[in-house]
């Protein structure tokens, strides 16, 4: 059943089109992320889903109850939406405790002070909070104060929460494990969410279903599986992995196979539907998939090493190919000059 | 599924009546709509009537106008007073500047207590600081006659249109000052540095670099510091009238008695002259203010500024903020101190015996004097309060709403800005005299309190915005998407982040409240006494030692606020 329905969404600033038609089905116990590079609309969508943000046309559908319609004028404000936000920089209340903070919510519904106690209580327990009930929010680490946030969305049980770039306020090391805990307790609790970020690879792990955004439209959506492993444009390929790509022209496509040929190269790859005959064409490999080889065979092509990077786990090489650079990893460190690099076929992108 | 999934809790309130939510705001515009534009248009409405609006012989036309047209005393008021107000700015921008990048960016000595000495010209009320240039440096002045008696003569005069523009353009400094130095601390020190490495002197420093780069502050004060001399009144009113120097303003006062009768019609007219030069002049400032911001986010790298050695220029630096300290801020305040505590003061006369406490006594045993101080006070301290109360709820009402009403409230708080308080007092007047209901307001302190809040309208607003600017939109968001109101998230959300720079604004309230003068002088009446405007009433009936002595009293008022302000960190410039 979905929660959140958005139906041809569009919104500007001024003359500046922001939104141009986006529809989305967010059903319940599902985590659907909203990727794409910055200005591509993805916070604005998610703002215009909480009623912060006003469309000029377009549906909004919460559950059953519409929310927003441009045509029949229907504009609920978003104190009468319901939903759960948790905002990238938390908007915490510096005036009020944890406990306020959270119990906000609860007092704005009428709800007994009993009530409230056991209710605030049993979430911020819920998020190991237990402890800071009587903090302020200045008296709390980053991560802490982001757990607070969201226990404010959830405690009034909203039907879907929405979440702008949850992670991106805390530190590197401490993003890896706050991600793993927000998807373990969206599971957990079978949240629906809508959760907003730049970085590929959040959206890839947090997510049942990932829409990219790519200038007020959406580019495509689908499972994390689908959007990294079959792209369906140069774009999504492009954002959602690390590549390598090599330009060239389209010699034949036959069977979905399409030969682009380079300066002293030739790639054998799936062909894309932008991918014309006759046409130039883009190569797209990602960098895992490139594999170092021993000697020339199918879709291998001779390369100059030019420089070795030590990652720690893995040595990662780059290569000269004509013009083109190409990017690969390997276990061991290579001896500089000729090295034959194997791009298997089902592993090569034509757009 | 955890606990917290049960039902989900339904938001009551969701179908508020969106005319009840918009009422307070719609009240708030309209209250506010009353209170500037009623006293505006019934200026407007008297200067176009041949007679005062109660008799019953006026009729439409231009006779009033025609009238001060003709009278050579207008023109003469009108000349000197853009004189005074060039003169004043000429003085006032070079020396601000020069002394805002002395104290921003160089190694002056005692750079922290001379500062706040620095605006102290701007709290003390101008009525009281010209009093203390007469009895200081008039011709019977405690200085002058020191220096009769060290070197013969006095080589100075107060009374000549130089000389009021040369004390006008000192006193000045600190609205210049003001801007200058906001603007060198979003200046990155390193473009100073750049200019030292390549050889400049400090001195070709601050002309060849600092100062041009903060241009667009510099050129705003100096339209305000020609705004506020066109508006300038006390100043000429004590130093201005032993030669019969007139300006605009004391062209006005002046008027009350020229024809015998009440000359209400040919007082609008001079008004509506005045509004003419300084609603322009507003406008300009207002262009010129949102250019100079834009100029220092651009150029702002707010870097860590390091101080310039002034080196060998330190003499000529400390020769130059001394002499302005000692003329705009110690003769005057010196002036004051000393008479407020002698009998009389004049050759011969020595200090120690002419010491005496008999003018505070007179000041004590004169109960409207008693009431003169117990009103500015409550003025300052409860009407302040409710003068902040009122300023927020004009600020709520356009917070966060870009809509056509908050350009309307923007532009409507500007225009008392533009009407000097001597005008909108006397607006005020004659509200409560045109509409019978609000007569018994009028001898009543409420009636001052109307005016003066309406007077600095638009200052206060400033501060207001700026409280309200502080507040980050997400924690107003955060509380909408949880389901709280408009009203409940100004309530519960906004006002209480926002009630430290309220207290501030309070305070900064009650010093400006403390210190106005010109704003009472129509208002004055049996019940409505306040030190201010008793004060220019005193003056014009010569009680020199009660004027002293209540002059003192004002002092104090004002260093009691600055006290608190000081003490509880409020910034007392933007």
């Amino acid at each position: 059943m979905a929660e959140l329905t958005v139906e041809d969404l569009h919104l500007k600033y001024g003359d500046n089109p922001i939104l141009k038609g986006v529809a989305l089905t967010l059903n319940r116990g599902e985590v659907v992320s909203l990727l794409g590079p910055s200005g591509s609309g993805k916070t604005t969508l998610l703002r215009a889903v909480a009623g912060l943000e006003v469309p000029h046309q377009g549906r909004i559908r919460i559950g059953e109850k519409t929310v927003f319609d441009g045509a029949a004028r229907v504009d609920i404000p978003a104190e009468g939406r319901n939903l759960g936000l948790v905002f990238q920089s938390y908007a915490l209340w510096p005036h009020k405790t944890v406990f306020d903070n959270v119990a906000y919510a609860l007092k704005l519904r009428r709800i007994s002070t009993a009530d409230i106690a056991t209710r605030v209580k049993e979430a911020l327990a819920q998020l190991s909070l237990g402890h800071l009930a009587e903090r302020y929010p200045h008296q709390l680490s980053g991560g802490q104060q982001q757990r607070v946030a969201l226990a404010r969305a959830l405690v009034y049980n909203p039907p879907v929460i929405l979440l702008d770039e949850p992670l991106s306020n805390l530190d590197a090391k401490l993003r890896e494990e706050a991600r793993a805990w927000l998807r373990e307790l969206i599971v957990r609790m079978q949240l629906s969410a809508l959760c907003v970020t730049h970085d590929q690879s959040e959206a890839l792990a947090m997510s049942d279903r990932i829409l990219l955004l790519n200038g007020g439209k959406i580019e495509q959506q689908g499972t994390p599986q689908e959007m990294y492993s079959s792209p369906q444009s140069l774009f999504t390929a492009d954002f959602m992995g690390s590549n390598n790509r090599l330009t060239g022209k389209v010699v034949t496509i036959a069977d979905g196979v399409a030969v682009l040929e380079g300066a002293g190269w030739t790639l054998h790859g799936a062909a894309k539907p932008s991918a014309k005959p006759g046409a130039d064409g883009t190569a797209m490999i990602r960098l895992e998939r490139v594999r170092l080889a021993d000697g020339p065979g199918d879709n291998r092509l001779p390369a100059e090493l030019s420089t070795s990077m030590y990652l720690g786990d893995k040595w990662e090489h780059l290569f000269h190919v004509g013009d083109a650079s190409v990017r690969a990893y390997g276990d061991r460190p290579l001896a500089p000059g000729r090295q034959w690099l194997e791009m298997p076929r089902a592993e090569v992108w034509v757009f | 599924m955890a606990t917290l999934a049960d039902a989900a809790v339904p938001l009551d309130g969701a179908s508020r009546n969106a005319f009840v939510a918009n009422l307070p705001r719609a009240l708030t515009i309209l209250v506010t709509a009353a209170a500037v534009i009623a006293p505006l248009s019934l200026i407007l409405y008297q200067s176009f009537l041949s007679a005062p609006f109660f008799d019953a012989k006026k009729t439409f036309g231009l006779d009033a106008y025609r009238f001060i047209f003709d009278d050579p005393d207008f023109w003469s008021a009108l000349r000197n007073s853009l004189m005074l107000a060039a003169g004043m700015t000429a003085i006032a921008v070079p020396l601000g500047a020069l002394l805002a990048f002395v104290m921003e960016r160089t190694d002056f000595p005692g750079k922290r207590w001379i500062e706040p000495m620095l605006l102290v010209p701007s709290f003390v009320s101008p009525m009281v600081l010209s009093f203390g240039y007469v009895v200081a440096a008039g011709p019977v002045g405690f200085y002058s006659v020191w220096a009769t008696e060290v070197f013969g003569g006095v080589p100075w005069g107060l009374y000549s249109l130089p000389a009021m523009a040369v004390i006008a353009g000192l006193t000045h400094v600190p609205n210049v000052y003001i801007y200058a130095s906001s603007a060198l601390k979003n200046l990155g020190s390193d473009v100073e540095e750049a200019a030292r490495t390549t050889g400049a002197s400090p001195f070709r420093v601050a002309t060849t670099v600092s100062l041009p780069l903060i241009m667009p502050a510099l050129l705003f004060s100096a339209v305000l510091v020609f705004f506020l001399g066109i508006e300038l009144f006390g100043l000429p009113l004590v130093l201005g009238d032993p030669e019969g120097h007139l300006v605009m303003s004391t062209y006005l006062y002046k008027l009350t008695n020229k024809l015998g009768t009440p000359s209400y019609h040919l007082m609008a007219a001079v008004a509506i002259c005045i509004v003419a030069m300084t609603v322009p002049l507003v406008l300009l400032q207002r262009r010129l203010l949102q250019n100079a911001r834009r100029y220092a986010t651009i150029k702002g790298k707010a870097g860590r500024i390091r101080e310039l050695p002034l080196g060998k220029w330190k003499w000529l630096a400390v020769a130059i903020v001394g002499f302005w300290l000692l003329v705009a801020v110690i003769v005057p305040l010196s002036g004051i101190l000393l008479r407020a505590f002698v009998t009389n003061w004049g050759f011969g006369v020595s200090l120690v015996e002419a010491f005496t406490l008999d003018n505070f006594r007179a000041v004590f045993d004169e109960p409207t004097h008693v009431r003169a101080i117990v009103n500015t006070i409550l003025l300052g301290t409860v009407g302040g309060a409710l003068t902040v109360a009122c300023y927020t709820a004009i600020g709520f009402a356009t917070h966060r709403r870009n809509d056509g009403w908050s350009r309307v409230v923007d532009y409507m708080v500007l225009v008392p800005r533009a009407v000097p308080g001597l005008l909108i007092g006397l607006a005020f007047l004659w509200v409560f005299l045109f509409f019978p209901p609000l007569q018994p307001l009028r001898q009543t302190i409420f009636s001052m309190w109307l005016a003066y809040t309406v007077v600095w309208l638009a200052y206060g607003m400033r501060l207001i915005s700026s409280s309200l600017m502080q507040v980050s939109t997400e924690l107003e968001e955060a509380a909408r998407t949880v389901g709280a109101s408009r009203g409940r998230i100004s309530r519960e959300i906004t006002l209480p982040l926002i009630r430290h720079g309220l207290l501030g604004s309070w305070l900064l309230v009650f010093m400006i409240f403390e210190r106005e003068y010109s704003t009472g002088v129509y208002l004055l009446a049996p019940g409505t006494e306040v030190i201010g405007a008793q004060l220019v009433s005193l003056w014009q009936g010569g009680a020199i030692d009660v004027v002293a002595a209540l002059s003192l009293i004002n002092i104090v008022l004002v260093f009691i606020g600055l006290a608190f302000a000081l003490r509880f960190g409020v910034k007392l410039r933007d």
